[in-house]
């Protein structure tokens, strides 16, 4: 019976059963921007890209016109792009050395490498293939052109290439018939800096850093096998079938500085409407039949998430917006990434029960990204933390926003938590990462300390800076940020200026967080308490002196209670004190550490003794451990005595099963 | 009662059970204490740890009372405390291991010998506990290889359900493998113990009279118990209570929690009370199972060989 049992449930795979052919989609009948309108960024990079997948290769060949403006002041004699997919080539790239194969507890496969060949490129029909160098690392090549691009002056650039995905592991590939096509076309980098002093900014593929591209029009065409879903950045202008049982598919995309499409045979999609101030958002989700249950949670999410960061920051431009849930197998590779209109998301399992928020997490980050990058472009390789740190700031206050202050992250089982406070207690100690919080995706030591410090430090840094100055100021100055900047490509640097336009000087606060190593470290060093009297001893000389005993100066009743506290890490901050005496009365005292030493003694004197110190009582800095804020004079072993009952009583159970 | 020649049903195993535990209560009662004292002597030093560390801390105070956060922030940041508890726990759990072989040869001779008095009893229990201290001892070494199966049986049905299990989405997708997974363990694992029940039983009653020795008891103790399947469902029927009880227990705590130090004492003893009632049931098995122990074929009898000393020549 029991070989049955296993052959049955060993034998229960997700079958789909062949791929039937799928409808001919609609189009979507809107504007590339809600309510049309001028063009929102300088398009630049302008791509028009014809493209067939071989479902069976898992290979695109394509044809593409780049067309691109020269906004700089000085004549360019060369051109570099991005060629990503060869980061997939072999085990010698960049790609594959930093992140040893493995990324997001995905493993590269020993036989689904990914390349991309740039087979032609020619400017007004002439050739200019033997002009195109492709790096030492080879997901970046070099164009010299035969003419200098003079400022000002728009070159037309026509590429014939072949792209091979790899088997998925990281952001764009395929798993089974699963496809997500991402940065999968030679991709022209971008040219930064003030004028006179321009520089390229075009890295080479790192498991650290992401992408950096110039905003533009996409006008891509592609061609897929007719059994096939397929959802794209842009919008769908038209749909036709074609040979071979293939379709055709057009798409249009404005102000995206990216084109990503996904295509599956067994893709069902569900969508909703987010409601904004000037209209609405299509909200597609496209995932399997077995996840259907979680694509409801996902729509909810982005529906959600559209809403909130359109009020916050400016409101979402496009009139769609595609999450695409990966299979499950390909969840790893695929899930959890960002590109303009179209997102991948994640955390489909039997764990993430209802009220375990961890997919609806996923899809608030990976929509929010759309804000902090796709629209604020900020350089990813050098400034990671600029839009992931941003962006995880945000969306924990996005998550408050839908699920509930106190249960973000998890309501179940009785249990609750909030987004920040839970990651708070599960990440590193920022003091634990040998580098600067603004430190180049690239440089840091390892991936704990890149997402530790990128993600996590930024959020709890932001979050400390908003409850220091006060959240409605705070959220005034982000949304003045964000709009000033959307459709450019912030640093750091516009952010810091932005918010101090608006909450004053915030170098004493910045420096030290964001450009030295060491973290907040609060603590409590002392506390104690005694019964005060008048000074005793002697006093005075020759005749005057007078000796005060104990029966002269008896305790007037009042208690004289010290308190030391300190901060031994680098990052510094007003600190709000709150004692506590046996009476319930509580006193308030406010520490400025900044310039003034890393401890402070505290000295008062009351009717009623000190029980308990606590620094930081509205939990307003993230970024200093909570378990150090808090002192009770007088130990109480209740809460232990508790613990230990229970611990002894399942101790008793596992006694009782391995004897009487 | 000589039993032997008679097919005893498991009415009659559950009924020897129901005997013995309303018969020797005060046997069953002073075994409970002695575990009472070894939880008590496990629970006192994770006190005092505990209180060690995170007295002065009321955010200990608010994950004991079921903050999540609090609960991680507390774990992360007494880490020793932690490691020293997983120490008492591992510790009390190997004396009792110890311990129990004597309780158990103790409860296998009343159970076998039915004294009347107390204080035979008592007698009793302690020369049965005695007398077969080392032979149990023994036993468990004999037992170990199958222990040992049952890990690599374990591993093996991790191994299969950590294959799946990211790709699981619904209760439905992890129930199976699940089972998969834990059912031939949980089998392999019954089947051992009752293995070892049933050869204490042997070494218990016939340890006066015969030669049985470790290794040939627990290997015609396997095939005893393979032989008669009932052996594994009357002893199966005890887990099964074992587990309603808890479940049942942990079904009505909900929703009730007890807040201070009386709460700590409340809770101690509403849970010391669920551990008798499961003691009683293990024990009415193990009544159970001596009554069947004695039915069984005779091992070879013990050979008595005086050595000769000089004056006796």
């Amino acid at each position: 019976m029991l070989v049955a049992l296993v052959a049955l449930v060993g034998g229960c795979g997700r079958e789909h059963g062949t791929a039937r052919v799928r409808p001919v989609p609609k189009v979507d009948g809107s504007p590339a921007l809600r309510g049309g309108g001028a063009a929102k960024s300088p398009r630049i990079a302008n791509y028009k890209i014809d493209a067939h997948l071989d479902a069976n290769l898992h290979r695109v060949t394509a044809t593409q016109t780049l067309t691109w403006t020269n906004t700089g002041s000085t004549a360019l004699t060369t051109l570099p792009f991005h060629l990503y997919l060869n980061a997939f080539k072999n085990e010698s790239t960049l790609f594959m050395r930093s992140s040893r194969g493995e990324m997001r507890g995905a493993k590269a496969s020993a036989s689904g490498w990914g390349w991309i060949q740039v087979d032609s490129i020619q400017q007004g029909g002439k050739e200019l293939a033997s002009k195109f160098a492709v790096g030492t690392e080879e997901s970046v090549a070099e164009l010299t052109l035969p003419e200098a691009l003079a400022p000002g002056a728009t070159i037309v650039l026509d590429f014939k290439f072949t792209a091979q995905l790899p088997e998925v592991f990281a952001r764009t590939g395929y798993k089974g018939e699963f496809h997500l096509v991402g940065q999968w076309f030679p991709k022209i980098g971008v040219l930064v800096g003030p004028p006179g002093a321009e520089r390229w900014e075009c890295q080479p593929l790192h498991s650290f850093t992401e992408f950096f591209a110039d905003f533009g029009t996409y006008d891509v065409t592609l061609t897929v096998p007719n059994t096939y879903v397929v959802a794209a950045t842009g919008v769908l202008t038209s749909a036709t079938d074609a040979p071979g049982g293939t379709r055709t598919l057009v798409y249009h995309a404005e102000d995206v500085h990216d084109f990503v499409w996904m295509a599956d045979p067994y893709m069902e999609m569900i969508s909703g409407q987010a409601k904004l101030e000037d209209g609405t958002v299509e909200v597609r989700v496209y995932a399997r039949p077995e996840q259907k249950d979680f694509a409801r949670r996902h729509l909810e999410a982005a529906v959600g998430a559209i809403q909130f960061f359109s009020q916050w920051f400016v409101p979402y431009p496009w009139p769609i917006m595609s999450i695409v849930d990966p299979p499950v197998d390909a969840a790893f590779g695929a899930g959890g990434m960002e590109y303009p209109t179209l997102v991948t998301t994640s955390g489909d399992t039997v764990f993430a029960r209802p009220g375990l928020r961890l997919p609806e997490y996923v899809t608030v980050h990976e929509v929010g990204h759309n804000w902090f990058q796709g629209m604020l472009a900020s350089n990813e390789p050098l400034e990671a933390w600029l839009d992931e740190g941003v962006n995880a700031w945000a969306d924990a206050k996005v998550m408050d926003a839908m699920y509930g202050a106190r249960s973000s992250a998890v309501d179940w089982g009785g249990w609750q938590a909030p987004v920040n406070e839970l990651l708070r207690a599960i990440a590193d100690d920022p003091s634990s990462v040998p580098s600067p919080l603004a430190s180049a995706a690239y440089a840091f030591v390892d991936s704990q300390a890149y997402s530790g410090s990128t993600y996590n430090t930024t959020q709890f840094a932001l979050s400390t800076l908003e409850q220091t100055v006060g959240p409605s100021k705070f959220a005034e100055a982000m949304k003045a940020y964000a709009q000033a900047w959307a459709w450019k490509h912030p640093t750091g640097r516009d952010l810091f200026d932005a918010l101090s336009a608006k909450l004053g000087d915030l170098s004493s606060f910045v420096g030290p967080v964001w450009q030295s190593v060491g973290g907040m470290k609060l603590g409590i060093r002392t506390a104690t308490c005694r019964l005060a009297h008048p000074p005793r001893g002697v006093f005075g000389a020759g005749s005057a002196q007078k000796t005060v005993g104990e029966d002269a100066a008896k305790p007037s009743g009042g208690y004289l209670c010290e308190v030391v506290v300190t901060n031994t890490g680098t990052m510094h901050a007003p600190v709000d004190l709150e004692l506590k005496f046996a009476d319930e009365s509580t006193q308030r005292l406010r520490w400025d550490d900044r310039g003034h030493g890393a401890w402070e003694r505290f000295v008062v004197e009351r009717s009623e003794p000190l029980v308990e110190v606590w620094i930081d009582p509205e939990n307003k800095l993230a970024l200093s451990s909570p378990v150090d804020h808090r002192y009770r004079l007088d130990g109480n072993g209740a809460a232990s005595l508790r613990a230990a009952a229970w611990i002894a009583s399942f101790t008793q159970t596992l006694m009782q099963v391995v004897g009487p | 009662m000589a039993t032997s020649g008679l097919r005893l049903g498991l009415g009659d195993l559950f009924a020897a059970g129901v005997r013995a535990v309303s018969r020797y209560t005060g046997t069953l009662l002073g075994v409970f204490v002695v575990q009472m004292l070894v939880a008590a002597a496990c629970m006192l030093p994770i006190a005092l740890v505990l209180a060690q560390t995170f007295a002065h801390l009321p955010l200990f105070d608010e994950a004991v009372d079921g903050d999540l956060v609090a609960l991680l922030w507390s774990l992360r940041h007494g880490r020793v405390a932690w490691l020293a508890i997983g120490g008492i726990v591992f510790g009390a759990l190997v004396v009792w291991q110890l311990v129990s072989m004597f309780l158990i040869g103790g409860l296998y001779g009343v159970f076998a010998k039915r004294p009347e008095t107390r204080g035979d009893t008592a007698r009793c229990f302690g020369a049965s506990g005695a007398a077969t201290y080392l032979a149990y001892v023994r036993l468990a070494v004999c037992a170990l290889p199958g222990y040992l199966l049952v890990l690599f049986v374990f591993a093996l049905g991790m191994g299969y359900v950590g294959a799946r299990v990211e790709t699981m989405l619904a209760m439905t997708d992890l129930i199976g493998p699940l089972a998969i997974a834990l059912v031939p363990t949980l089998l392999l694992l019954h089947l051992f113990w009752t293995v070892s029940d049933y050869a204490r039983v042997e070494l218990t009653v016939r340890h006066e009279s015969h030669e049985p020795g470790a290794f040939a008891t627990y290997f015609r103790s396997l095939l005893y118990v393979l032989r008669h399947p009932r052996t594994l469902v009357h002893a199966g029927f005890g887990w099964m209570l074992f587990l309603l009880i808890t479940a049942a227990y942990a079904f009505l705590a909900q929703g009730h929690p007890m807040y201070g130090v009386e709460g700590a004492i409340t809770l101690f003893a509403v849970r010391q009370g669920v551990s008798l009632l499961r003691m009683a049931v293990h024990v009415g098995i193990m009544a159970g199972q001596v009554e069947l122990g004695r039915t069984r074929p005779l091992p070879p009898r013990r050979e008595e060989v005086k050595a000769e000393t000089p004056s006796e020549r």
